[in-house]
């Protein structure tokens, strides 16, 4: 049971024999772990239920083949954004980076709900921000990868 | 844990996904030295409306089919159908079965029915059925005196099928 922890998973057809390289993610033996590179399964299928019919029901392998789906769509996107940062000489990849990925690669329909939660989010880190200063706290916001 | 004034406003900054795993996922490229809160806020969010996207449009695949549950052979049908996604994720699905079952069985299910055999043949059945004893007044739990009687004359080869193997003792 525990053997496999550190192995790579190889579902038929997805390319993810990755080596590790960036920091915090690298196995014992050099290779991604299950956990590092797909999102929860639980979530997934939660989604999926939300959006399908009440009576309809999914298969064990249409879960997996979504979480290895979602996991190549935030790869795809990331990659995108991080090859303007580079163009750009910039380190950090920042909101607007991610919008202009996601509309480079067709998927522009997106764009106007994203602008609605962002300006919720701002609104709320905000908040969290004067919170943090009454408190002689301060919240980087950068994630150091 | 979703605040009033978020639900009004049908707008929640509540994620779906743990933020750590997407920002594992994010940092499988090498290229990406660091990401800001914004940006990993909004690759969340971005992937939570992919995947109900990709949901709803494997789930009208499964209706249009006929089909109670959403299979593969539906993502790889929503996936063709919308060329953004196509580009990026046809080639990474799990190739198709040689053997996939069609949606629907051609012929139905059980043993196939084949033309009665022509008179006189013996069917192999024949051979592992038990023999009915001739004598039916004879008690249920008794086997017959002679088992050689409960013999079906027609299956003269049943002698040698019944007979116990001898058991070599020394």
């Amino acid at each position: 049971m525990g053997d496999n922890i550190g192995k790579v998973l190889d579902r038929e057809g997805f390319k993810y024999n990755f080596t590790a390289s960036a920091s915090g993610t690298s196995a014992q033996d050099g290779v991604i772990k299950e956990q590092d590179r797909l999102l929860p399964i639980a979530n997934v299928g939660r989604i999926m239920k939300q959006i399908l019919p009440p009576n309809a029901k999914i298969s064990k392998e249409a879960k997996e083949t979504m979480q290895e789906s979602v996991s190549e769509f935030i790869s795809f996107v990331t990659g995108e954004a991080s090859d303007k940062c580079h163009k750009e000489k910039r380190k950090t990849v920042n909101g607007d980076d991610i919008c202009w990925a996601l509309a480079t690669l067709g998927f522009d329909d997106y764009s106007e709900p994203l602008k609605r939660y962002l300006y919720k989010y701002r609104e709320m880190e905000g908040e969290r921000a004067n919170q943090n200063k009454g408190s002689n706290g301060y919240e980087n916001n950068i994630a150091n990868i | 844990m979703v605040m009033a004034d978020e639900e009004e406003n049908g707008v929640s900054i509540q994620l779906e996904f743990p933020k750590g795993r997407v920002k594992k996922i994010m940092a499988l490229d090498k290229d990406v030295k660091r990401v800001s809160s914004e940006a990993l806020f909004l690759v969340s969010r971005s992937t939570e409306l992919f995947l109900q996207f990709l949901a709803e449009k494997s789930a009208q695949v499964a209706i249009e089919k006929k089909r109670k549950t959403v299979n593969l052979e539906h993502i790889r049908v929503a996936v063709k159908r919308h060329q953004p996604t196509r580009d990026f994720l046809l080639d990474e699905l799990p190739p198709p079965s040689q053997a996939a079952k069609p949606d629907k069985p051609t012929q139905p299910a059980g043993r196939p029915k084949l033309d009665p055999a022509p008179r006189g043949t013996r069917c192999i059945d024949q051979f592992f059925r038990k023999p009915e004893p001739e004598n039916t007044a004879q008690a249920p739990g008794q086997p017959p005196e002679n088992p050689a009687q409960a013999q079906s004359p027609e299956n003269p080869d049943q002698d040698q099928a019944q007979s116990p193997v001898p058991v070599d003792e020394s």
